[in-house]
């Protein structure tokens, strides 16, 4: 139980420090964002036109310290304001419009990439030194060492503009309205396959060696060498006795993308010109829109946070050692 | 490609109720703006909005000033307007028989409701208005007239621009501020939104639109698009009828997937110009950008057919003029300023560095670069903002001239937000910058007047010229056109002879189209106003009247 406080205490530490970092990062960078949003326009704005701006936008000119901890209470309420950038919609709004779109896209590409990568991985340890194993661990590791950029736009330049049988860009074909109709819903789809199997298909080669190598480590053990003595298949000494045990690194990993998850896939949402949250971060940055970056990057920590959270209580299940500590 | 096209006009017909004379609509696709989702806001003072059809498109202007037919005055709300025996005031006509797209009348009353809805709520008064007037008066139910603080000619550019509403709907909107207008009641020739999604909108005619017979449009289409390269991509399919962006190799790369119907034009807009800081932190630096002779090497350094045709895949119009007038004000332009001082502005390196040399710039401290006559050195870096590849280049040009001519100059690529706030706070040495240009070339001068010094991006030299602020100032105290040209000839001589910034040349107007399914485009052959589609071209609503659906 004192592991289980502890673990939380801990959490809610880190998580006033990345607060804090959060409030300090934006307003390190320079530039400020009215003056951005002016920076083109031919005419000049006097001063009260400006403050006036400002002030509606919920920049009042107060000390640091008393802005923190209006920070810190709005964090704490969950209101994180209006988005400078999308005036007058609030942070939450414009949030709220990609949440799903990241949740869908690095969700299920998370997932995907966990599941085959890992299986493959079992199957390389288990026939390891074979033709299989030759062929695909060498290439695992040079294609998770390729940036998922690269990927990206290879992909989209053969299947998109050259082949011409993946769309190049949206979430959806935007002619049609979103709801719970077949068009839409094979729309969405037939427009995530190609984001989705670039993001998978870049981390695929992480799970698969570290499977491999924790099976490999495996597979010497005495449970597993006992588990051929006692004549079980081939398949249950592999899933039950070698790969079970195996898993608790991956799980690890898994858990830690699907906390970055909600940061979303910042390039390959970029690249694809799909909704996400990584597409909004990038252009709130760009228009140093403070209120959108700093409900983005909170929603952020607290996904990680939740993430680590969730994996210490899943350790303390799947390890009893950690029970009696 | 076929079967979305089949798709979108099946859900376009049940969105209409499948009535058979919606399904025949003519509909225009653009790309006024890039963004990476839409968000529903149709208020026209809004300025971050990435809806961007609703100024011009649905509400308009009172009048329209036609850059390139030189500020040709272009009736809209308003159908005339008149100056007061001294130029302190002027009256606008309200057009008779304007209707709101609800029906109501729009009459003077709205004109003045709105002059003094800014006024109340300075966040709303983007254009600076109440600067520069003094008082609104509503005449009678057709004429407001608008008293200045001081005569000026110019003026009416920024007044005729504001964009009415309707008093009816606005007067009981407690925030305007942050009013979004979800259900937008308008006066241009587009107001009715038949389809909103973050991925694409759709904006249809105006019932009662005054112009309705020159509209053949039905509707715009506006897909969302989030870069240069998706605009592409969709342009080199064919489809896109109206935008404008950076496209690279426009020739290859867009014209020859369609040659017949993939047009581009690309008038000079924007006067781009390298910015010396006269103020610079660094001693050295600050007495050679102090010097009229380092400013002058400096220009005469610049290769700027190689920027033109290099850096800028061909697409601006190199600027030579000592003053940097440009080529879309050659009207205004005096060949004095050209007879004497256009040597300077022609590339050659030699001279430059003669010219150096000449007035006491040497190597003192052995580094290879020259420093200034009392022997200081000179280094400093040229801000480009990053990702802005055509000027990165053309600042990666001026360094190699700048190097050849002794001067220690290099490139920095600070991120966009960092180069405008170190233009702003003015720490910057040396500097690419784009200057506004507007109906006369007032406009960019006017950025050298002492009173803008350091109040935008564009007033950031440091120089200043008391002759030049009373020719500056007097340029629209006089409505004798006589009068303005001497002015503007003896501002030109001013320029010239200082050469407070170098001019190198002027930005493209971005603009392509597509003329697959429509005519009537503006191009070169038939330059009737700046075409571009983007925001903050008040002219594209003449474009948008001349488009009509190929017979």
């Amino acid at each position: 139980m004192s592991f289980i406080i502890r673990r939380i205490m801990f959490y809610l530490v880190a998580f006033l420090v990345a607060a804090t970092i959060n409030f300090l990062l934006p307003r390190l960078m320079p530039g400020n964002p009215i003056d951005i949003m002016f920076a083109n326009a031919g005419n000049t704005m006097p001063p009260e036109a400006k403050k006036a701006l400002a002030e509606t936008f919920g920049f009042v000119e107060r000390p640091l310290i008393e802005e923190y901890f209006i920070y810190l209470k709005s964090v704490f309420s969950w209101d994180f304001g209006v988005s400078i950038k999308k005036y007058p919609l609030t942070v939450m709004d414009v949030l709220m419009q990609a949440l799903p779109w990241t949740l869908f896209l690095a969700g299920t590409s998370v997932i995907l990439a966990f599941c085959i990568g890992s299986l493959l991985g079992i199957y390389a340890a288990w026939k390891r030194g074979g033709g299989f194993d030759s062929i695909i661990s060498p290439s695992a590791l040079a294609v998770q060492s390729v940036p998922a950029l690269v990927i990206g736009i290879l992909t989209l330049y053969l299947f998109g503009l050259v082949l011409e049988v993946l769309p190049t860009s949206y979430a959806y074909d935007p002619s049609l309205d979103p709801g719970f109709s077949w068009a839409y819903i094979s729309s969405v789809f037939y427009h995530s396959l190609m984001p989705i199997g670039t993001l998978a298909f870049v981390s695929i080669g992480g799970y698969l060696i570290t499977m491999r190598n924790n099976m490999i480590g495996q597979l010497g053990e005495e449970h597993v060498v006992m588990g051929h003595a006692k004549g079980l298949t081939d398949k249950r000494v592999r899933y039950n006795y070698a790969a079970r045990n195996a898993l608790l690194p991956s799980m690890t990993a898994f858990a830690l993308s699907l906390g970055s998850v909600m940061g979303g896939s910042l390039i390959i949402e970029i690249v694809f010109n799909y909704p996400g949250l990584g597409n909004i971060l990038f252009q709130g940055i760009i228009a140093r829109d403070y209120p959108l970056i700093q409900g983005q990057l909170i929603i952020m920590t607290l996904a990680m946070l939740t993430a680590n959270l969730l994996i210490d209580f899943i350790y303390i299940f799947l390890d009893p050692r950690l029970r009696k500590a | 490609m076929r079967r979305s096209m089949i798709l979108s006009a099946v859900t376009a017909a049940l969105m209409a109720g499948t009535s058979v004379a919606q399904a025949e609509d003519v509909i225009l696709t653009a790309v006024p703006h890039q963004t990476t989702a839409f968000a529903e806001v149709y208020n026209p003072f809004n300025q971050t909005s990435d809806v961007r059809s609703v100024r011009d498109f649905m509400f308009e202007q009172l009048v329209v000033f036609n850059r390139i037919q030189g500020g040709k005055a272009e009736y809209r709300l308003a159908e005339s307007f008149d100056y007061s025996e001294d130029l302190s005031s002027v009256t606008f006509k309200i057009r008779d028989g304007v209707k709101w797209s609800d029906g109501e009348t729009l009459d003077a009353n709205d004109v003045y409701f709105t002059f003094n809805l800014i006024k109340e709520h300075p966040a709303l008064d983007t254009r600076a208005l109440w600067e520069k007037i003094d008082s609104v008066e509503l005449v009678d139910d057709q004429h407001v007239k608008v008293n200045y603080k001081e005569p000026s000619t110019g003026l009416i550019f920024d007044v005729a621009r504001i964009h009415t509403v309707p008093e009816h709907i606005w007067a009981d909107i407690e925030d305007p501020v942050s009013f979004t207008n979800p259900d937008p009641v308008g006066s241009g020739p587009l107001t009715e939104i038949r389809r909103f999604t973050p991925q694409e909108y759709v904006q249809c005619r105006n019932p009662y639109y005054f112009q309705a017979e020159d509209l053949d449009v039905d509707c715009m289409r506006f897909p969302q698009i989030a870069t240069n390269d998706q605009t592409l991509t969709a342009a080199a399919k064919g489809e896109l009828d109206w935008f404008g962006s950076f496209l690279p190799d426009i020739e290859k790369t867009y014209v020859a997937k369609d040659p017949e119907n993939h047009k581009y034009w690309f008038p000079g807009g924007s006067l781009v110009i390298f910015n010396l800081n006269m103020n610079a932190s660094a001693e050295g630096n600050k007495e050679a950008f102090n010097d009229v002779d380092f400013r002058r090497a400096f220009s005469m350094a610049m290769d700027r057919q190689a920027m033109v045709d290099i850096a800028g895949y061909g697409y601006p119009t190199i600027n030579k003029y000592p003053s940097g007038l440009g080529r879309g004000y050659h009207a205004w332009n005096n060949p004095e300023a050209d007879a004497q001082y256009g040597k300077y502005t022609e590339y050659d390196v030699e001279a430059a560095a003669a010219l150096l040399d000449g007035a006491g710039y040497k190597d003192v401290d052995g580094d290879g670069f020259l420093d200034t006559p009392s022997g200081k050195p000179i280094q400093f870096d040229l801000i480009v903002p990053n990702g802005w590849t055509d000027w990165v280049n053309t600042v990666q040009l001026a360094v190699e001239g700048l190097n050849e001519a002794g001067i220690n100059a290099s490139v920095s690529t600070p991120e966009a937000a960092a180069w405008t706030q170190q233009l702003l706070d003015g720490s910057y040495q040396g500097a690419i910058n784009a200057l506004v240009v507007g109906v006369t070339p007032h406009m960019a001068f006017d950025t050298f007047h002492s009173s803008k010094a350091m109040t935008s991006r564009f007033s950031v030299t440091g120089y200043t010229n008391e002759e030049l602020d009373k020719l500056l100032d007097g340029f629209f105290k006089t409505a004798n056109a006589d009068e303005q040209r001497e002015i503007m000839d003896e501002i030109q001589m001013i320029l010239s002879k200082d050469m407070p910034h170098i001019p190198v040349f002027n930005n493209p107007y971005w603009y392509q189209y597509n003329t697959a399914r429509f005519e009537g485009f503006f191009s070169a052959d038939n330059a009737q106003a700046v075409p571009t589609v983007h925001d903050g071209n008040p002219e594209r609503i003449l474009h948008l009247l001349s488009i009509k659906p190929k017979s």
